[in-house]
């Protein structure tokens, strides 16, 4: 067997290398010398389940091979693939208790390859599986969103790509795609061996070349059925991909099998949805958004989004608007990190040249002055009656009085909606009748409404309770006019 | 060469569904051309290129090949859409997945169909090296009070692609359809403004323009015009920033270039100003008059500060000067620099009615005029004097 394969075209060759996996029954007497090999067994099915947390995959194949009574030694060998040895695991399918792994050996002068010593009752057919952790093939999600041009609600896409980069062609494989993080100890690439010299028997020129045709005569769809055969059948759809819990994880199963040649990457629809309602709002956030104001779509990942059917994965999403004569504006890309089901979205468009925010310092006093006397515990407040102060006592303590105008100009022709948030380290009265709320001890928030060609004056004071003067670290709301 | 080469890279490479050993005999089936490109330049920094095709489909899954060389698309941003189809030939397509080959600019679309026909599909993409800018140019009258602004944008093509023709859209203006070759750089006019009012005004301002010469006090006094994106034809969208040209008739059926200023986006209703070169007809003269410490108590201090300004107009026309300080510089020159904003109160110096909406904690903005120079006679010398009162310095 192993002669007919190996005087093969280079074609078949090199689709061996890149499947890199064989599966040796040896005769029990020879179990050492490798010099009559007795079958090949193919795989039946293979399962592919995919992290994306990490570049980890788990690959479960099933063969069916043929055991004498007695002890039967298996060969698995795996070359320039990316499998970490101290995964490979072998279990028996039907019938289970009649065959038993009586051990495992991985031989000092054989790399990549390990033995199993197979206890079988009698002569018997036996389906057996072989799983093990691969990494280089990685899969993520990505997203496309594009809104109506009124910006009331957006058609959203869901993709997830899979990438093989794992030196292996898995054909017909069901792939599973595991959406969740995991925790492991060490990386899976590091655990496997780096490919050896095999491939470099062709030229890589010539090697790559043949990979691409090959990938691209795995990639080509099914034959047509002809047009009397055909009648009954409807219009290929998009393969549906199942969402299921799994513990912590969601996993989604990608209906029917996938070829996915190694170096390729393939894109398949997750899900789609239509007319999702939204909201534009503008935000002021440093800490999330850095400097500028803002402007957001704002949906939510639930059903009267008509979302919600999964959680939506880390990924890449990339915003479009319709101009409403078949063409789009490119608005923005974002990460979109993990969005659980009933979670809210958050796109981030940036900043709206037309909405012009400027926070205008209007005036600052200083009142509450308190001294310190000659450098001693004694303290004195300015203005106290019958104290002269000296020149060596010095200012310890006042209250700063800044008091701001925040000026929203809108230009665009919608109304807006405006968050403001700002921390204010240090003991701070803030006052206004802007009907603020903390955000946390140190962060103020208030809204505006602009509208269209209007602007938005809102004033509030800051009084900063400072040196000497400061008793607090907080923040406290006070309603009443601002200073003039 | 490269330009023909180039015209077929991006194509459009249908594989018809078909057993393997047929695939490589059919490659090259059709090469669907460019029906329409449209070019969207209205993102600031980004250009996305859509280009609608007609393309053959057969009953059943289609493959659609599409492969570019030298050109910098972004395959991450390809989005193929199938328009509707026209009613009396209804045909349903849909893209069931995309498959992107190893060491290639490549992608292949798998697309079922209902029944064999064509489809309009349009594939949109973010192309690098397409660029654009706005500028401006505009010739004032005589008297400086209106001139004749047109817009214009420049689309630089570094993206290593032709466009026999495309139709742009830059988020301002009217669509327009132009041919743009390799490395070409196309100048249209998108909008012509006539007759806009223009304001122009003089300024000093000793933080942003600075001193003409430090030792006579002397300061530089920059010419502005300023033009209100409001009015007539104006006022319909923003001005996008860009660089403006400003010239001037010069009565002799020519014009006179006048000087040059990248002008920041202007929202509608907003001014757009332009810094165009020193006015040395208007002489400022700005000293210190006065500076008093009074010490309230401990290392607490109140200071008195004068700022006096002597102005001459030597023009024969009447100006109005826009005088600029900032409190804090003036702290900063008197007594240093304490890290606290300063606090401070107008005096009764001349200039005490500062402008309520260009003016705040720090900037003062007074406006002053000032007569023409008589015909007969030297320009006479205003006096102004800003008084103010720096509070709780220590």
């Amino acid at each position: 067997m192993v002669n007919a394969m190996t005087s093969n075209k280079n074609l078949n060759r090199m689709a061996w290398l890149g499947c890199g996996l064989a599966m040796l029954l040896l005769p029990l007497a020879l179990a050492a010398s490798n010099l009559n090999l007795a079958t090949v067994p193919e795989r039946r099915t293979v399962q592919l389940t995919i992290y994306n947390s990490e570049d980890l995959t788990l690959v479960r194949e099933s063969r069916v091979l043929s055991f004498k009574q007695g002890v039967n030694p298996l060969q698995f060998s795996w070359a320039n693939t990316l499998i970490d040895p101290t995964s490979v695991e072998l279990t028996f399918r039907e019938p289970g208790a009649a065959l038993q792994v009586l051990d495992t050996t991985f031989p000092h002068d054989r790399p990549q390859t390990l033995f199993w010593n197979v206890q079988s009752d009698a002569d018997r057919e036996a389906t057996i599986e072989i799983s093990y952790f691969t990494s280089g093939i990685t899969w993520e999600a990505d997203y496309l969103a594009i809104a109506d041009p009124e910006e009331k609600t957006l058609r959203l896409e869901s993709f997830v790509r899979v990438r093989n980069q794992s030196g292996e062609d898995y054909e017909n494989a069901q792939v599973r795609l595991v959406v969740g993080t995991i925790n492991l100890v060490e990386k899976i690439a590091e655990l496997a061996r780096l490919p050896v010299g095999r491939l470099d028997e062709l030229k890589r020129e010539e090697y790559r070349e043949l990979r691409l045709k090959a990938g691209r005569q795995m990639m080509a769809p099914a034959p047509i059925m002809m047009a009397e055969t055909a009648v009954a059948a409807d219009m290929a759809a998009p393969k549906e991909i199942i969402k299921e819990g799994l513990s912590e994880y969601f996993i989604y199963t990608i209906e029917g099998t996938e070829t996915v040649p190694n170096g390729w990457a393939k894109r398949l629809r997750s899900f789609e949805a239509d007319e999702v309602p939204m909201t534009v709002e503008y935000r002021y956030r440093p800490r999330e958004y850095g400097d500028p104001l803002v402007r957001l779509y704002l949906l939510r990942n639930d059903a009267a989004s008509k979302l919600g059917g999964t959680p939506l994965p880390d990924g890449t999403i990339r915003v479009f608007r319709a101009n409403g004569r078949d063409g789009l504006s490119y608005l923005t890309r974002q990460s979109l990190k993990y969005v659980p089901i009933g979670d809210k979205i958050e796109l981030n468009l940036g900043p709206d040249p037309l909405v012009v925010f400027e926070l205008v310092k209007r005036k600052v006093y200083r009142d509450n002055l308190w001294f310190q006397v000659r450098g001693g515990d004694l303290y004195h407040k300015l203005g106290e009656s019958g104290l002269r102060l000296e020149l060596d006592s010095r200012v310890a303590g006042w209250d700063e009085h800044t008091i701001y105008q925040q000026r929203i100009r809108n230009y665009g022709r919608q109304p807006i909606k405006a968050q403001i948030r700002r921390e204010f380290p240090g003991d701070i009265v803030f006052r206004s009748r802007l009907n603020p709320s903390l955000h946390d001890f140190q962060t103020v928030q208030f809204e505006a409404e602009v509208p269209a060609g209007g602007k938005a004056e809102l004033d509030y004071e800051l009084i900063a309770r400072t040196g000497y003067n400061q008793k607090q670290n907080r923040v406290e709301l006070q309603a009443g006019e601002v200073s003039r | 060469m490269n330009r023909t080469r180039w015209l077929y890279s991006l194509g459009i490479l249908l594989l018809f569904a078909a057993p393997l050993e047929v695939l490589a005999r059919i490659k090259l089936t059709t090469l669907p051309v460019r029906e329409r490109v449209e070019i969207q330049l209205d993102h600031p920094q980004i250009a996305l290129v859509e280009e609608e095709r007609i393309v053959p489909l057969v009953k059943g899954v289609n493959q659609v090949d599409f492969s570019w060389a030298n050109t910098r698309i972004d395959p991450d941003t390809l989005v193929l859409r199938i328009l509707p189809s026209p009613v009396e030939q209804p045909l349903e397509a849909r893209v069931l997945s995309v498959s992107y080959p190893p060491n290639e600019n490549a992608l292949v679309w798998a697309v079922a169909a209902s029944d064999s026909g064509a489809v309009r599909v349009r594939i949109s993409y973010v192309l690098g090296g397409l660029s654009k800018d706005f500028h401006y140019r505009a010739v004032a009258d005589r008297a400086e009070k209106t001139l004749n602004l047109a817009q214009l944008l420049r689309v630089n093509n570094n993206a290593n692609e032709a466009y026999a023709s495309a139709e742009f859209w830059a988020g301002v203006g009217e669509r327009f359809s132009k041919p743009l070759g390799l490395s070409e750089t196309k100048e249209v006019q998108l909008s012509r403004f006539a007759a806009v009012p223009v304001r122009k005004t003089y300024t000093i301002d000793p933080t942003a323009f600075g001193y003409l010469d430090r030792a006579k006090d002397q300061l530089n006094v920059p010419m502005h015009y300023v033009i209100k994106n409001a009015g007539g034809d104006l006022g319909r969208e923003p001005l996008p920033a860009g660089k403006a040209r400003i010239f001037q008739d010069d009565g002799q059926g020519g014009t006179a270039f006048l000087g040059e200023d990248r002008g920041a986006f202007t929202p509608p209703d907003d001014e757009l100003k332009l810094y165009l070169g020193l006015a040395r007809d208007i002489a400022v003269r700005r000293t210190v008059d006065r500076n008093d410490r009074q010490r309230i108590a401990g290392n607490l201090y109140r200071y008195d500060v004068t700022l006096k300004y002597e102005i001459e107009n030597f023009k024969d026309t009447p100006a109005t000067l826009d005088i600029i300080e900032s409190v804090r510089q003036i702290r900063d020159q008197i007594r240093g620099d304490s890290g606290r904003d300063p606090e401070w109160q107008l005096g009764d110096g001349t200039l005490r009615d500062s402008d309520p909406e260009k003016s705040d904690a720090d900037q003062l903005l007074f406006r002053v005029e000032l007569p023409a120079r008589p015909a007969d006679g030297p320009a006479p010398k205003q006096i102004h004097t800003l008084r103010l009162t720096l509070n709780n310095e220590w």
